[in-house]
């Protein structure tokens, strides 16, 4: 069998990926895991001397702890298996690529183990967001000066 | 899809929940005395939502809630008010603010009734809060 | 390109060990241990590897009742980085050793080593198998165990299990090592390391084909022809081929798939189980049992290994496969 006719038949065999219900679930979850922020927020706002503008940081770390407890279990995987995107994409997935690979490579010690693996996968994650959010910047900057928008 | 038909009935009878229930719109606590026309003042901007002022002595706070759309140049907006009440009562010492925090301690504040000497503290505390920074 | 064994080795015994979750299998009734505690005690899941390793071994040795000291040759393999696991086996059960790799089709390239090393009479037990772990696996080829991404329905569940048959001289009352066939390494153009089954197929379909023609058999001669871990999308992809090269669909029967049929229809696993620990775990308890027990009287057994590594993959290589066969009669 030639390689064209095995990449026709695997094409015919393998499943299409069910993207409708892929969206359908990671909107779901994804939804449920910001409304669970919000609530979070919202409560230090009311219990705590936190604005809107605060409130951010002790949230965040919040949902952190939240997704850090869910990985600890080994639930995070199981919601990530069902939702995709919708649980990768909010901070939780942040969250867990961090603790699942401290998790992992405690074996190695503290050091080069922990230390050294922490950011394996969430550490493409900052670096992008630290380059794209800099290249943003500077684009509204360009922006302002040449008198097109405001601040 | 099972997860889905659990969460559509929650979902339908949350979105009712909110759609009735129209409170009032605009609150003002405090002297009384140019309490139609703040509610006028506001009423002009279609952006604001719902809106708590409180009035003591020679200050006024006003705390105001953005339409969700509008949220996005919330900043932009809270200066626009400012500017405005600055422009209106000069003589006053006007403090605008779009944030939840203030508009819930503004509540809180008219709910409880809260006394003149203690109310100063209090909207000294708001306006520093509000001024925090991340 | 087929071996052709004179002198007929025996497969003795078969020890196989699993973890927790291979209780879940078809085929859990079969091994010979199945354990709670997927680091077998130990501190790490490579240590836990290597003790699985060893437990596999001491229950084939147990079974023929032979003892460390009279097995002449250790020949095995493993997943992980250098295969350190099963290289540390052999320290502890110090018996002159070859690590060998073939990626999953190690369980039958180390059964067809041992083979040859009996028929030239170099020796008289051998043990030859292979294993597997699931966390020290994954995080080696893919990400961290607790990690959340979605897994595609190709994808399959690497086994916790480790398989180490007792090869020796012909005995009549053990099943025997007819032939076999080394096979080559297969490229197809296959590039995603989550449809492995797709990759390792055509590696499957030449050395059976080149197997059977070189033996003069067709597919009704065996009762059984035994893939490893092709996974219930690899096994629809290699009997395609089959039907391509003008087979009949109706005498594709004996043609199964061990990594198929592991965990039952259970949609966790997705397209079912890989690792060289499949394979192992179920031809060298299941088949061998079955064998002994008259039900199969000639078997292929196909074991089917995907050569990459997380490098080549993110360095965009496609998947070379390999598949090795041997040939096992019962009289």
């Amino acid at each position: 069998m030639e390689k064209e006719q095995y990449q026709q038949l695997e094409q015919n065999v393998t499943p299409k990926p069910p993207y409708f219900k892929n969206v359908a679930k990671a909107f779901l979850v994804g939804g449920l895991i910001c409304t669970i922020g919000q609530a979070v927020s919202l409560f230090y706002i009311i219990f705590f001397d936190f604005t809107e503008a605060t409130a951010g940081n002790p949230t965040v770390a919040t949902m952190v702890f939240f997704a850090m407890i869910l990985t600890g279990f080994g639930l995070y995987k199981k919601i990530g298996q069902f939702a995709g995107a919708g649980s990768a994409v909010p901070v939780t997935g942040f969250g867990n690529a961090v603790i699942s690979a401290a998790i992992e490579h405690r074996s190695e010690g503290l050091v080069l183990g922990v230390g050294g693996n922490l950011f394996k996968l969430a550490g493409s994650v900052v670096l992008f967001g630290v380059v794209s959010a800099f290249f943003v910047a500077l684009i509204k900057f360009i922006l302002v000066t040449i008198g097109v928008v405001s601040w | 899809m099972k997860l889905l038909g659990m969460m559509l009935p929650l979902l339908v009878s949350l979105s009712l929940l909110s759609g009735c229930g129209e409170k009032e719109k605009v609150i003002v606590y405090g002297s009384p005395e140019n309490e139609k026309e703040v509610e006028a003042v506001l009423k002009e901007e279609d952006y604001v939502d719902k809106t708590t002022v409180i009035q003591y002595d020679n200050s006024m706070l006003v705390a105001v809630q953005i339409k969700p759309w509008d949220k996005w140049k919330k900043a932009k907006l809270e200066k626009k008010l400012q500017k405005k009440f600055d422009e209106k009562y000069p003589s006053k010492d006007v403090f605008v603010s779009a944030d939840y925090k203030i508009f819930y301690e503004a509540n809180k504040i008219k709910r409880e009734q809260v006394e003149d000497n203690k109310l100063k503290d209090k909207i000294k505390k708001l306006k520093k809060l509000a001024k925090e920074e991340t | 390109m087929v071996i052709v064994f004179q002198s007929k080795p025996s497969l003795i015994a078969g020890g196989v060990v699993a973890g927790p979750l291979e209780k879940r299998s078809i085929f859990s009734q079969y091994f010979d241990a199945n354990y709670d505690d997927e680091r077998w005690q130990m501190k790490t899941n490579e240590q836990g590897h290597r003790k699985m390793v060893e437990e596999a071994c001491e229950f084939a040795m147990k079974k023929a009742g032979v003892k460390k000291t009279d097995i002449d040759y250790f020949m095995g393999g493993d997943l992980v980085n250098q295969m350190t696991p099963t290289n540390f086996a052999a320290r502890d059960l110090d018996i002159p050793f070859i690590g060998l790799f073939s990626a999953c089709a190690t369980s039958i390239s180390s059964i067809i080593v041992a083979s040859l090393l009996t028929e030239v009479g170099a020796s008289n037990f051998a043990l030859a198998g292979a294993s597997s772990q699931h966390n020290a696996v994954e995080r080696q080829f893919r990400y961290p165990i607790n990690y959340g991404s979605q897994k595609p329905q190709t994808a399959q569940w690497t086994v916790t299990a480790a398989g180490y048959a007792l090869i020796g001289k012909h005995h009549e009352e053990y099943p025997s090592i007819e032939a076999a066939t080394v096979g080559k390494s297969v490229d197809y153009g296959m590039d995603d390391p989550f449809h492995m089954g797709a990759a390792m197929a055509p590696a499957a379909f030449q050395t059976i084909q080149s197997h059977l023609a070189q033996r003069n058999q067709k597919i009704y001669h065996y009762d059984l022809i035994l893939t490893g871990d092709l996974g219930q999308l690899g096994l629809k992809l290699l009997k395609g081929m089959f039907v391509e090269s003008g087979i009949k669909s109706e005498e594709l029967t004996p043609l199964r798939d061990a990594g198929a049929e592991f965990y039952g229809q259970d949609e966790t696993f997705q397209s079912g189980a890989s690792g060289a620990g499949c394979s192992a775990a179920v031809f060298l308890s299941y088949v061998i049992q079955q064998m002994r027990a008259g039900t199969f009287k000639r078997v292929l057994l196909v074991a089917t290994g995907a050569l990459l590594s997380p490098l080549t993959f993110q360095q965009g290589e496609t998947i070379p496969c390999t598949a090795h066969a041997i040939e096992i009669t019962m009289k």
